[in-house]
């Protein structure tokens, strides 16, 4: 019997493929789908992009395209509106990172102070609830608020007596990166939140009595549990969003814009849509998607290899 | 062993909904309703929920009854037009394209849900064997709808659009394929023969090949069903007793129109949106224009920053936004806005095509029961003292410009043909247009169609009478004379009665033509590669640069003019200039009228 046991542990400590299966099939099952729907729409469209160095026309499809080489990256590279378009982007994201990076961090450490746990419940609900509404309701919401004349808030600050003559929040292109940062970070922060809570969940309890015990005060045990605590998770994030610097949302810069602004409002994602997708330049627009892509994997790589040389985890 | 067997049969069903999940955007069902508001369409169509049209399209019917035909072919040898048509042998599938304008309560399209479809191939489609089907297309975004299908190998057998320019470019890239003349006067002499009669085959060739067909447009050099609407109690209350003729007059009622506080800008205005027609500036040109200019700059799809009346339409405007005129935010303000403002007495005019039943309007006069509007009628007269004309872009001579798929089979583009003749014979034509007695038209008193305007039962018409549908042979309905057209249209239900005013308007406009001040685009029988590649970049940038103008400072008006026609003829303006010039001088292109 007791030999019959020791087999038994052998055999689980080396799982083959058969026995796993064998075990655990509904659940491979469940895997098989998301599997391949990832195999099939993140890789299997890869060979596609070969149309990056055709000059790709719909109807004549892959067949019927001239292969032109590197000359679309040429093109795209010389033209003057994808040097502006890469420079608000650059510059917006980074902006973004740099203003819309911490506040989830510094909104998850107040939420977690918080001890009424039916006001910390309303008021994270309160919070995730700007992340369901969509950038088209949240652009018409803006600029019914911050219209330099009829705008409600301009309304409200003049009938006060706070300024005499409207703020042109959406309509002059500093004010308007402002207030397409700030309502950035307002969308986004409540939702960042969830990540972080979870993170702060998983420090244990006793370092927090051990502190209070050595007479550590609240912002004490914040600096020096809770934040080393959720170090690592911040370092991933930090790095997952490094990725992003070369995006953009087509959405958020639509709805946010107007002729007025257009200097920092052109980013890469208007630049692709208008003058790529709408005009049916599917090899320009997917040039400019690739460099995007590459240079955003190569910021994660350079990201996560310095936060290793620091003695972080990393991201890969 | 009961609680295995319910998580076996849990993960059997969760798997499978994933799966089903995963495959459902497989199919090849063709997406219905898709699209966004069908604001800023651009092109040159004509849209009316009631137009109008001629006293009779042209179709003679049926025609000459001579040779032709092949085998097996859905057309009968030796009958020319509909009395040949046989049944194919072996079923033919015909794709048509239909505008997909977002609109709510109408009929969906390509669903097979569709009564109107559902007649189509009842009446043409199981008639010969063809098996029709409908394929919509996103109206603001024509030319991604055609590409996304052409990408798919799965384009539809004709290809349809308003504007030149987008033909051009289905030709350059390889979407159409040429056709046999004598074939489609052979399987559609009705439609040949129209085409023949309105001087259209002109139009039938780029690059020296036959690529198009043409539907019809009555009365395309007038835009009688668009008109402005003027806050006429205002300008009584001001002093005048007409719509202001001259500048002078306009500044003067304006300026009286504020200082009397009836409105802080009355001029209103909203933003540009990137879209061809904007800015159009043929009331600031010299007649008879010098040709080479009206052939590099006059068109309609590519604003002309640079070119003098341009500058002189911009400094107008200009002036306009600095005396306060113009609302101050009016680029954050969208086409519905600018409605409701309008609505809301907050601006002196709107313009929109009439309709029987203006939904706008019948707000307006809840809104503001005491005012008093009146449409615009066509000046004839030039401000000589400003330098102005009453001019107006005349529509293309054609409604309609169709060419066939390059992926279609040889059967399919004869399915085509058919169709387009079918669709132009009269019987079948005036279902479409007007739908069936007492759901969807009366007859009137003088035993003329009017359309039952609130109709809503199961027979409902889609977009503007189905124009969509009949769009591939005439651009406007028939039904007796253009008076009795223009009064089946005009707004109705409403305080005021416009039709007069709409009238006279139209007649007023030939005069206009007649004299000279309602030109045609030039339009080029050859591909010009730079429209194709700067189009999209300078319509962009000119929303931009015009706002610029707009808002600046009267005094520094020229020279920012000058930097900002520099900046757009670097950006591609001054390529399509030169192109346009070099195809005028090498004889491709159509010439003043």
């Amino acid at each position: 019997m007791a030999k019959s046991k020791d087999a038994k542990v052998a055999v689980q400590t080396k799982t083959t493929w058969k026995n796993a299966l064998k075990r655990d099939w509904q659940l491979y099952l469940l895997l098989l789908f998301p599997l391949a729907m990832v195999f099939i729409f993140n890789y299997a469209a890869y060979p596609g992009m070969r149309l990056v160095f055709m000059d790709y026309k719909p109807a004549k499809g892959y067949a019927g395209s001239e292969w032109v080489g590197w000359a679309t990256f040429a093109k795209v590279f010389k033209d003057a509106d994808f040097v502006r378009a890469l420079k608000s982007s650059i510059v917006f994201n980074l902006l973004d990172l740099i203003v819309g990076f911490p506040m989830p961090i510094i909104l998850a450490l107040m939420l977690n102070e918080l001890r009424y746990q039916k006001f910390k419940k309303v008021t994270q609900t309160i919070l995730y609830l700007p992340h369901f509404l969509s950038w088209v309701i949240i652009g018409s919401v803006a600029y019914t608020m911050f219209r330099p004349e009829t705008g409600l808030v301009n309304i409200a600050m003049m009938n006060a007596g706070i300024i005499e003559k409207g703020i042109p929040f959406l309509t002059e292109k500093y004010h308007w990166a402002v207030t397409y940062l700030l309502v950035g970070v307002w969308q986004g922060m409540g939702w960042g939140t969830i990540i972080y809570l979870a993170a702060i969940t998983g420090i244990s309890g006793e370092l927090y009595e051990a502190a209070m015990i050595d007479g550590a005060n609240r912002w004490k045990r914040m600096w020096h549990i809770t934040l080393p605590g959720i170090k690592s998770t911040v370092v991933t994030l930090l790095i997952m969003n490094l990725g992003r610097v070369m995006g953009s949302n087509l959405e958020r810069l639509r709805e946010f814009g107007n002729t007025q602004v257009r200097d920092f409002q052109y980013q890469l994602a208007i630049y692709i849509y208008d003058k790529g997708l709408q005009n049916g330049r599917y090899s320009m627009s997917t040039a400019v998607n690739l460099f995007q892509s590459v240079v955003g994997l190569v910021l994660v790589l350079l990201a996560d290899k310095v936060a290793k040389k620091l003695g972080e985890d990393g991201l890969l | 062993m009961k609680k295995n067997y319910l998580q076996k049969v849990l993960a059997v069903a969760l798997a499978g909904t994933m799966a089903m999940g995963t495959l459902t955007g497989c199919g090849s069902e063709p997406a219905s309703n898709s699209s966004e508001g069908s604001t800023g369409s651009e092109s040159t169509e004509q849209s009316s929920a009631e137009e109008s049209s001629s006293e009779e399209s042209s179709s003679e019917e049926n025609s000459s009854e001579e040779a032709g035909g092949e085998e097996n072919s859905g057309t009968d040898a030796g009958t020319a037009g509909i009395d040949g048509y046989t049944a194919f042998a072996e079923n033919v599938t015909l794709k048509i394209p239909v505008y997909d304008r977002g609109q709510e309560g109408v009929p969906a399209i390509g669903t097979g849900d569709n009564v109107w479809e559902g007649w189509i191939q009842e009446n043409f489609g199981d008639k010969y064997n063809i098996t029709v089907e409908f394929v919509p297309i996103t109206r603001t975004a024509v030319l991604e709808s055609y590409n996304l299908l052409a990408a798919d190998q799965n384009l539809p057998t004709i290809l349809m659009e308003y504007d030149y320019p987008k033909l051009a470019q289905w030709v350059a890239d390889g979407m159409l394929t040429t056709y046999d003349m004598e074939q489609f006067k052979q399987i559609a002499p009705t439609y040949y023969q129209r085409m023949v009669d309105l001087d259209q085959i002109k139009y039938t060739t780029m690059n020296d090949e036959t690529y198009f067909v043409l539907a019809e447009r009555p009365y395309y050099n007038t835009n009688y069903t668009f008109m402005t609407w003027y806050r006429m109690d205002w300008l009584e209350e001001v002093g005048y007793d007409h719509v202001p003729a001259t500048r002078e007059e306009y500044l003067d009622a304006m300026k009286k129109i504020q200082d009397a506080g009836l409105a802080a800008h009355p001029g209103g205005g909203a933003m540009t949106t990137g879209t061809a027609g904007v800015d159009q500036n043929y009331a600031f040109r010299e007649y008879p224009t010098n040709e080479e200019e009206w052939a590099m700059y006059g068109d309609y799809a590519i604003p002309s920053l640079g070119w003098e009346p341009n500058k002189r339409l911009l400094k107008e405007q200009n002036e306009n936004y600095n005396l306060g005129i113009t609302n101050p935010e009016y680029y954050t303000i969208d086409a519905e806005t600018a409605k409701a403002n309008f609505i809301n007495g907050e601006t002196y005019q709107y313009s929109d095509y009439i309709a029987a039943d203006i939904a706008w309007l019948t707000s307006f006069y809840q809104t503001n029961p005491d005012a008093h509007l009146v449409v615009g009628v066509q000046s004839l007269e030039a401000d000589t003292a400003y330098g102005t004309v009453p001019a107006f872009r005349s529509n293309n001579p054609f409604g309609m410009m169709i060419g066939f798929s390059s992926q279609a089979a040889e059967d399919e583009i004869k399915a085509a043909m058919m169709y387009m003749e079918w669709m132009t014979q009269e019987e079948n034509l005036f279902v479409m247009q007007w739908g069936y007695e007492n759901d969807n038209f009366t007859y009137n008193d003088s035993n003329l169609p009017e359309s039952v305007g609130d109709y809503a039962g199961d027979n409902k018409q889609g977009f503007s009478n189905n124009k969509d549908y009949w769009c591939v042979t005439i651009e406007a309905r028939n039904a007796g004379t253009i008076e009795d057209m223009i009064k089946a249209a005009s707004p109705k239900g409403l305080p005021e009665d416009f039709t007069d005013d709409i009238i006279q308007n139209y007649y007023n406009q030939v005069q206009a033509w007649e004299k000279g001040w309602v030109p045609t685009d030039c339009m080029f029988a050859t591909e010009l590669p730079s429209v194709a590649e700067y189009q999209g970049t300078l319509l962009t940038l000119y929303a931009e640069l015009r706002d610029q103008l707009v808002m600046c400072d009267p005094e520094e008006f020229d020279a920012k003019y000058e930097e900002a026609a520099q900046r757009y003829a670097d950006a591609g303006y001054e390529a399509v200039t030169q192109e346009r010039l070099q195809a005028y001088q090498d004889g491709l292109s159509s010439r003043q009228e």
